[in-house]
């Protein structure tokens, strides 16, 4: 009896986590939508060419503004539109962690019935809720970043993150001394994988017996590897002391962990998405060698603009290093010294002499 | 019945077992242990597995569910179920990182995580204990509400931090590491020479004794303080008895309900200390959604631990040491993995056999032990999509093979009311 009560128990724990987890989603949009229910849903003006009307949606992803990086990219692409196009009122709606797919098709649904138009979604995330709410608001333009649903009123924004990450993984090849480096992903998705396989054709264009470790935090649907610094420093410490000397993390707010393993092992890390020699924590800039680039503030703001222009087109615009969506930085010059070879690099993949694998 | 009846049915009834684990056997264990996997390191070339840094990965890993273990422990022995360990370990995690970084100093972080985490603790107490709330209605509640109180207090205060964000923290400062002083190059000279047995004992003991964190060794230093404290003294056993028969303990004038608030209070503290540990010492910073449920793989723990502390310690760092292998060297350390889990396999095997004379159930591991064994020698590396989920099959793979005998206070997760005997 007594053995059967202990078993209860551990099965009313694994029940509790899940229902946590269902239940936790509930509490987190409440907190993310403030005061969107009280200004009324007005009609849709849905005259794209009026741009005093234009009343912009933004829902992000999680980590939301402050993650120093993915949607942080997307807020300053917001601000800067604010300040050039004349927009009307604007909102932005977070996602929590661990939220269903029901409540972000909840979350575009009040911002397109609240008569915000257009409406932009930010991350992969999004995928299924946007194909479902476009189809209920044919009159509103949506986009989405970094996803390729298909509708009649989706734009995408899609960046060629293999090209950027292609760079990088030169430049980590160049710059290594002991013909071995790492990368970190956060969840193996096919949007990060595409990250990897860029990174590693880099690396092997440059040095073809070049030894690349690869690891991911989590694996899908458990999305915590984009969450768990303690995980990405670990993932990281590993690659260092196996013998890599320099490692790419695409990891999300797992890439911090990242950075400290760089930081004790006296070590190179590669920064992603947005330039984190000038975003990450002060205590570990000067391990980042370079940051692959995703320029999702001119993506949002190209995609603003053709809005107020009465431009907008539906389906993918693909962000890649022709259109400058995608680049790699120098802040801190660690990269002046071979800065030329990349450019060169750069160039064929614009030319479309080397051709980047996304997976 | 008297108090020392109870004391006596609470205690693991040693007699009714075949042999009792003393620390020679133990220690004669680990050895053995060593012995498979250095085997499996010299066959395999994944000279990961008893590395210094693997070690030190492990307990790193190991020390927050150990806590939340701790915490689970103390509460459950005086009778309250407490699934509100996760909550109470994300309200350690920001409270850590906010102390830290308030007050400038660690240590502020660590003390502010535990009060954070017997916040928690106490409305757990609140709501079980006084209103009677059934246990895991209250926990459910206590956990989703640590993430919300989190996420409101994150934009209340470190959005107007420099470097922080509504989701995270900015760096909070780091606590100091200690080494064993003279033998650090030494061992690590001796582990890279990936000896047999040698290197791998060089391994572990450079793993256990640089580097570590002044935390780390509080955390482990908890644990046997909390033997003490429930074991060896009348505190400890009054504690207990109303985990095992309230009734009998309010009827010997054991005020069951101040137990059982001090109980569930000290266990939300551990909690809180885990949750600290993970934002100041692990990650250096507050993320939100850290915690990853680490809460319940350390009432696991408990439970793997049969709801003793020595117990929980060795599931906490099995645990941590499994999660180690697969982050750091993934595939290859997995697959060298296999080889020691057949070794342990065919050895256990062979015991059934000897020793139980149970033919049948020697079969059943033997056949296992050479499944594995073929999976082994026909890869060469695990891949990506099961190496995350080691810690949690390794876990499986020993309750399944260590006897089934849990067993949990009596009157855990029972409703308790005062003078209900009556």
């Amino acid at each position: 009896m007594l053995r059967n009560h202990a078993g209860k128990l551990a099965a009313t724990t694994a029940v509790s986590a899940m229902l946590m987890a269902v239940a936790a989603c509930g509490g987190d949009s409440g907190s993310g939508g403030t005061d969107t229910a009280s200004q009324g849903a007005t009609a849709a003006s849905s005259a794209p060419a009026a741009a005093d009307a234009a009343k912009v949606g933004l829902a992000y992803d999680i980590g939301g503004r402050g993650d120093q990086s993915f949607n942080d990219a997307a807020a300053a692409g917001l601000e800067k539109a604010k300040a050039e196009l004349k927009l009307g009122e604007t909102k932005e709606l977070e996602a929590g962690a661990g939220e269903t797919g029901a409540q972000k098709e909840e979350r575009l649904r009040l911002l397109a019935q609240s008569g915000y138009n257009p409406v932009i979604a930010v991350g992969f995330a999004y995928s299924e809720a946007i194909k479902k709410v476009a189809a209920e608001f044919p009159e509103v333009k949506f986009a989405i970043i970094d996803d390729a649903a298909q509708g009649p009123n989706i734009s995408n924004l899609v960046f060629a993150e293999n090209e950027g990450s292609f760079l990088v993984g030169a430049a980590a090849a160049l710059k290594t001394k002991k013909d071995h480096i790492g990368f970190v992903g956060g969840v193996q998705v096919p949007l990060i994988k595409k990250f990897e396989a860029g990174y590693v054709r880099g690396a092997q264009s440059v040095k073809p017996d070049i030894k690349v470790d690869v690891k991911y935090l989590t694996q899908p649907p458990d999305f915590a590897g984009f969450n768990d610094p303690a995980k990405g420093k670990t993932a990281a410490q590993g690659m260092y002391d196996a013998g890599a000397d320099i490692v790419y993390q695409a990891a999300g707010g797992s890439g911090g962990g990242v950075f400290e393993a760089a930081k004790d092992a006296k070590a190179w890390a590669i920064g992603v998405d947005s330039d984190q020699a000038l975003t990450a924590d002060a205590s570990v800039r000067s391990v980042i060698l370079t940051s692959m680039l995703k320029k999702v503030d001119v993506a949002v703001f190209d995609f603003l603009k053709s809005y107020v222009d009465g431009t907008v087109k539906a389906g993918p615009t693909t962000y890649d290093l022709k259109a400058g969506g995608v680049d790699f930085s120098t802040t801190g010059g660690q990269v002046d010294d071979i800065k030329n070879k990349l450019d060169e690099y750069k160039q064929k993949i614009i030319d479309g002499e080397i051709k980047v694998p996304s997976e | 019945m008297t108090v020392t009846d109870l004391s006596a049915k609470a205690a693991p009834a040693p007699s009714a077992r075949r042999f009792r684990l003393s620390w020679q056997i133990a220690l004669l264990g680990v050895l053995a242990l060593l012995v498979m996997m250095s085997l499996a390191r010299v066959v395999t070339g994944a000279n990961d597995i008893t590395s210094g840094g693997t070690v030190g990965a492990a307990i790193g890993l190991a020390v927050p569910i150990g806590l939340a273990a701790l915490g689970g422990l103390w509460s459950e022995r005086s009778g309250v179920v407490n699934i509100g360990l996760e909550g109470m370990m994300i309200m350690g995690t920001w409270c850590g990182a906010w102390g830290g970084l308030t007050f400038g100093s660690p240590w502020a972080g660590v003390i502010a995580g535990a009060v954070g985490g017997a916040l928690g603790g106490l409305l757990h107490a609140i709501a079980t204990v006084t209103f009677g709330v059934d246990h895991i209605i209250s926990g459910v509640a206590i956990t989703l509400l640590g993430q919300g109180v989190t996420q409101y207090l994150s934009k209340l205060v470190f959005v107007g931090m420099k470097g922080g964000g509504e989701t995270q923290s900015p760096r909070i400062p780091p606590i100091e590491s200690v080494s064993v002083p003279g033998i650090g190059a030494p061992l690590r000279d001796l582990a890279g020479t990936h000896m047999f047995l040698l290197s791998d004992l060089a391994g572990v003991l450079y793993g256990i004794t640089q580097n570590v964190s002044l935390f780390t060794i509080v955390a482990i230093l908890l644990v046997p303080l909390s033997f003490y404290l429930l074991w060896r003294t009348a505190f400890g056993l009054r504690l207990r008895s109303c985990g095992e028969s309230p009734v009998a303990a309010e009827s010997l004038g054991v005020n069951v309900y101040l137990y059982k608030y001090v109980a569930v209070v000290i266990s939300g503290a551990l909690a809180g200390l885990g949750g600290a540990f993970l934002s100041i010492v692990a990650a250096g910073i507050y993320r939100e959604g850290q915690t990853g449920g680490r809460g319940f793989i350390g009432l696991a723990a408990m439970i793997f631990g049969n709801w003793r502390p020595g117990g929980l310690a060795g599931g906490a760092l099995l645990f941590g040491y499994t999660d180690a292998l697969q982050l750091r060297q993934g595939g290859t350390s997995v697959h060298a993995l296999l080889l020691v889990v057949a070794l342990l396999l065919a050895a256990f095997c062979v015991y059934q056999l000897v020793r139980q004379r149970r033919t049948r159930a020697a079969l059943i591991t033997g056949i296992f032990a050479i499944l594995v064994f073929a999976v082994f020698t026909t890869t060469d590396t695990v891949p990506e999509q099961f190496t995350s989920f080691t810690p949690h099959l390794t876990t499986l793979l020993v309750l399944s093979l260590a006897s089934q005998r849990l067993r949990m206070p009596a009157a855990d997760g029972l409703p308790y009311r005062k003078g209900q005997a009556t």
